[in-house]
């Protein structure tokens, strides 16, 4: 106590009675003041703010944000925005609804047009909230419904951005499509969506949807009883959304699609030096504009009952046994682990025994007596049974992981699958059986247990072409705002190394380009002019049981029994700088089938080089370390 | 020491009339709140049932309060203040963020809010340093300084999170204590002109969206989309409830959703627009009830202590009353502050119900203590 006086025992009741009169005299006067003011608004100033509340004077609109654009590596735009108009009606009171919807449908017979919507009035109409008639709807609806809009109040016309997928279904399983967002992500509370927004479903337009997406601008606008704009009262502008810069080039990725030509399967095209993604298709596709408008139920259902599944991107989801193009992981192992040398001949008169079994060849005579090139060259089978059995399907497993094989290899895109690398622990475990030599045998061709996607296996070649490293596959290059800085780049990442002695990577080169250049070579069907291609053709036999009811009755199709065609291959030989992979299903034997379809990719590729040498190659390609040539 | 002691006369005193009026302010809230949440979808769970459990959290920690002798509590003051400091500076560091602003700290299933604890704590304190520094003549500035260091603290922090509405309430009421029981004029004049003074700086420091909303106070037609959209939402409602209101459940602002923030601070535009100006009256009647009766309460305690208390609550209680309703009558800018007993909020029902067991708890002492 800093006072000495004990006798100070704060102010006296008397001086705070004085107080708190003044106290009570301010509260009395202030509340009269909100009282008074009450009294304005809601007796004085009622009618007019009863007329504002009726009509609902002022309402708030949202404006959709325009979506980033998505790129291919030379700045050639793969998606853009259109404007599209919808037919909303705002409903009001003292309008009879069903009358006014026969009103346009009588409006639309004069120019024999159809009312398009199957989307009816929703159950319960609730006053000011508008209903979505028509989406999408073309130039001379919005005439006739601009002109008569008299005669039909409350319903209105709405511009809003839609995807406009210029290259269509030849790029759209990698870029996916759009549509209004879902309660499920509405629920989630970190994502900043309200109800009608428009969000990427699928593909890229899914991952990089935060950057895609841009900022929804607002607008307050006054209105009048029907719903019509009267006055702008402000509004904050939209922010566009980033743009996207693909690796991606889609001149060569409109020729993977037409050299596919109808099969169904898929076609990577990668550069090996870096894991840059030049093509990805996957076939059959979709239109993904059609997705746009939402897609009427029957469409829906027509591509989600499509056995061929068009919904699905092949290239990183297809799971299929590699068949002879896995051999250069048996035959990498087995020169690895001294099994072998180049030079060790085995003798394949046509089949191999184990116990009392009979492998075949494919070449029913035989081979004869084959060193490692030829065995490779002319994808000899027997060669390959007999090395396999030696490594062991444990070791085999091994290098088939350095390979990339039985994991992710971490591309952009949702719905990748791992593949299968099958092993001793693995069966037990899944299957509580034990390993049997005879799966090993199997196994050594690429068959028996064996999965992998396409991309694996592009990407274990490219890893051979470059001299031992495995890139990430990557389908973007970079974003940038739309003003066109860069917001975020995305670097070439090393997954791996294949950790393989010079001489082996050097006898591996050869032989693949022997199968393509050498007389006898599987590959011969994807040889150029230049002789610069290597490669290794596989077919993979379509057994086992069918698993479920889809599959039992594709089984009735004979076409489902036919083999997967598969080719892998790089070029040019001294410098590779694509690497290219085509699986089409149950399309026959890999030389005959895929094959050719990569070769085609191939001229695309080179020809494209040659005409973007004389323009701006050296711009779009930024610097990558290693030049081709 | 009479601390805890059960005595007959608690129960015989029980302030009747101030129970009452909380109450009945807390009944018309529940039914408002049920009303703003009418036409939400009906997965959620339902904010008048929330409310309405804060409610019976309130009360229970209301009578806890209440059996405690507040000059117990007063010896703990300063520990309360700690905690509410400490619990802030938590908040700073490890809060939880919502609408960009880090105000609450997650307990899993609840959020808690220190700042709204913090206006109850600043009184409690202030109380305590009076209490021991008591003078016959009006405080002179330099007197003040501890005190304006204990305010200026929790301002600070609250002010970071950003929350400018409950650090102005928690100046504005540590304000009026000072003043009430009794400040040189000199002093007065040298802070009045001192704030004056900062007042541009202070804009300086302002986030942009709380200088929008001072400037379009001003003007709200010149900025309808942003922050004069509340406004002229909440004028529209609540002028065309017009006299008699439109009736329960009849708002066609409030179900239409037109009206923002509706259950939080502009939840009395939700009462006036259904229930009219007749309603507006009776609810202003009795908040009027229930700010006379704790200044009565103020005034009738037996020691100063109970009258910086009873008088702190009360004007806590009447300074967000005349604020909010200035508010959202469109008198005055948008700050965020909520109406008592009326806006939806754990915390802020909660710490309200506990000040109210307080100020009870001044009111019954009366009768026992002897000055």
């Amino acid at each position: 106590m800093e006072k000495q006086c004990g006798l100070r025992n704060g102010p006296e009741p008397a001086e705070f009675r004085q107080r708190l009169k003044i106290v009570v005299i301010l509260t009395l006067l202030a509340l009269s003041i909100l009282l008074i003011r009450l009294w304005y608004l809601q007796v004085i100033k009622w009618d007019e703010l009863k007329q504002r509340s009726e009509n609902n004077a002022v309402r708030f609109r949202k404006i959709q944000p325009l979506r980033g654009l998505i790129m291919d590596r030379n700045g050639t735009v793969v998606v853009d925005n259109r404007p599209s108009f919808d037919v909303l009606y705002m409903p009001t009171k003292g309008v009879n609804h069903e009358l006014l919807l026969q009103r346009i449908k009588d409006l639309y017979k004069t120019k024999t047009l159809e009312f398009s919507s199957d989307q009816l009035f929703p159950k319960t109409i609730k006053p000011y909230l508008p209903v979505r008639l028509e989406k999408n709807v073309d130039m001379e609806k919005v005439a006739l419904v601009e002109t008569n809009a008299l005669d039909l109040p409350g319903v209105y016309v709405e511009v809003t951005p839609v995807r406009l997928y210029l290259d269509g279904e030849t790029i759209a399983s990698i870029i996916g499509y759009t549509g209004e967002v879902s309660k499920e992500d509405l629920a989630k509370s970190e994502e900043d969506y309200l109800s009608g927004d428009i969000t990427g479903k699928y593909g890229i337009e899914k991952v990089l949807d935060p950057y895609i997406r841009g900022r929804r601008g607002n607008e307050l606008v006054e209105v009048n009883a029907f719903g019509k704009v009267i006055k702008d009262l402000g509004r904050i502008d939209p922010v566009s959304g980033s743009n996207v810069v693909l690796t991606i080039d889609a001149r060569l990725q409109k020729a993977a699609w037409e050299a596919l030509a109808g099969l169904a399967g898929s076609a990577i095209a990668m550069d090996p030096r870096d894991g840059s993604i030049l093509a990805m298709v996957s076939a059959p596709s979709f239109d993904p504009n059609l997705f746009n408008s939402g897609l009427a139920r029957d469409e829906w259902d027509k591509l989600q009952k499509n056995p061929l599944n068009p919904l699905s991107n092949r290239a990183i989801s297809g799971q299929y046994p590699p068949g002879s193009t896995y051999k250069l992981i048996v035959a990498a192992a087995a020169l690895e682990e001294g099994i072998i040398t180049p030079d060790t001949k085995i003798f394949c008169n046509g089949s191999f025994e184990l116990g009392n079994r009979s492998y075949r060849c494919w070449k029913k005579h035989g081979h004869g007596s084959v060193n490692l090139h030829r065995a490779l060259v002319e994808s000899c089978d027997v060669y390959f049974y007999t090395v396999g059995k030696m490594l062991g399907v444990d070791v085999i497993a091994r290098y088939a992981r350095l390979f990339g094989f039985g994991e992710t290899t971490g591309i952009e895109l949702a719905h990748e699958r791992k593949g299968l690398v099958p092993t001793r622990d693995w069966k037990r475990a899944r299957m509580k059986e034990p390993w049997q030599l005879g799966e090993t045998v199997s196994v050594s061709i690429g068959q028996g247990f064996n999965l992998t996607t396409p991309l694996q296996l592009v990407q274990a070649y490219s890893a051979l072409a470059n001299g031992g490293t495995r890139w990430r596959p990557r389908l973007v290059q970079r974003i940038e705002l739309s003003g066109g800085s860069i917001q975020k780049e995305y670097l070439p990442e090393k997954k791996g190394e294949l950790k393989l002695s010079p001489q082996t990577l050097a006898v591996l080169h050869r032989a693949l380009w022997g199968v393509v250049n050498e007389p006898g070579g599987t590959g011969a069907a994807a040889r150029r002019p230049d002789a610069d291609v290597c490669g290794k053709t596989g077919t993979s036999q379509v057994i086992g049981l069918p698993q479920n009811e889809k599959a039992r009755r594709l089984k009735k199709i004979a076409a489902f029994h036919k083999d997967h065609a598969l080719f892998v291959c790089y070029a040019p030989m001294k410098s590779p700088e694509i690497a290219i992979v085509v699986v089409a299903e149950n399309a026959g034997g890999g030389g005959a089938v895929a094959a050719p379809i990569a070769r085609k990719i191939l001229n695309a590729y080179f020809e494209g080089k040659k005409q973007g040498k004389t323009t701006q190659v050296a711009v779009t390609f930024p610097p990558a370390g290693s030049t081709g040539d | 020491m009479i601390f805890l002691k059960y005595d007959r006369r608690i129960l015989q005193n029980f302030d009747w009339t101030l129970f009452a009026l909380v109450m009945c302010i807390c009944a018309i809230g529940i039914i408002n709140i049920y009303s703003t949440g009418f036409s939400l979808s009906d997965d959620q769970a339902p904010l008048y049932i929330k409310q309405l459990q804060w409610i019976m959290f309130g009360l229970f920690l209301m009578v806890i309060i209440f059996l405690i002798d507040y000059h117990a509590i007063n010896q703990a003051a300063y520990i309360i203040y700690a905690i509410s400091i400490a619990s802030l500076v938590f908040v700073a560091l490890f809060g939880h963020t919502a609408n960009g602003a880090q105000r609450w700290i997650s307990f899993g299933f609840i959020l808690f809010q220190p700042s709204e604890l913090m206006k109850v704590t600043i009184i409690i304190a202030l109380a305590r340093y009076f209490d021991d520094h008591k003078s016959n003549e009006p405080y002179l500035l330099r007197e003040l300084f501890v005190p304006f260091l204990m305010v200026m603290v929790p301002c600070v922090l609250i002010l970071k999170q950003p929350d400018l509405g409950t650090a102005l309430m928690i100046i504005i009421v540590s304000a009026s204590i000072v003043l009430f029981i009794g400040m040189n004029w000199k002093s007065i004049l040298i802070v009045v002109a001192s704030v004056l003074a900062m007042l541009p700086i202070a804009w300086l420091f302002l986030k942009d969206y709380q200088k929008d909303r001072l400037l379009t106070f001003l003007s709200p037609e010149s900025d309808p989309l942003g922050a004069g959209y509340h406004i002229i939402q909440s004028m529209i409602a609540i002028g065309s409830g017009g006299f008699l209101g439109k009736g329960f459940l009849k708002g066609s602002q409030t179900q239409l959703k037109f009206l923002p923030e509706q259950q939080t601070d502009f939840v009395f535009s939700v009462f006036a627009e259904e229930w009219g100006f007749l309603g507006g009256l009776v609810l202003m009647l009795m908040f009027l009830s229930l700010i006379i009766w704790g200044l009565k309460i103020a005034l009738h305690s037996k020691d100063l202590l109970g009258t910086i208390l009873a008088f702190g609550i009360t004007a806590l209680i009447a300074w967000q009353v005349l604020i909010n309703m200035g508010m959202v009558l469109g008198m005055m800018p948008v700050v965020g502050i909520p109406l008592p007993f009326l806006s939806y909020g754990g915390s802020a029902i909660v710490t309200l119900l506990g000040a109210i067991g307080l100020l009870m708890n001044v009111s019954v002492r009366r009768f026992i203590l002897q000055r």
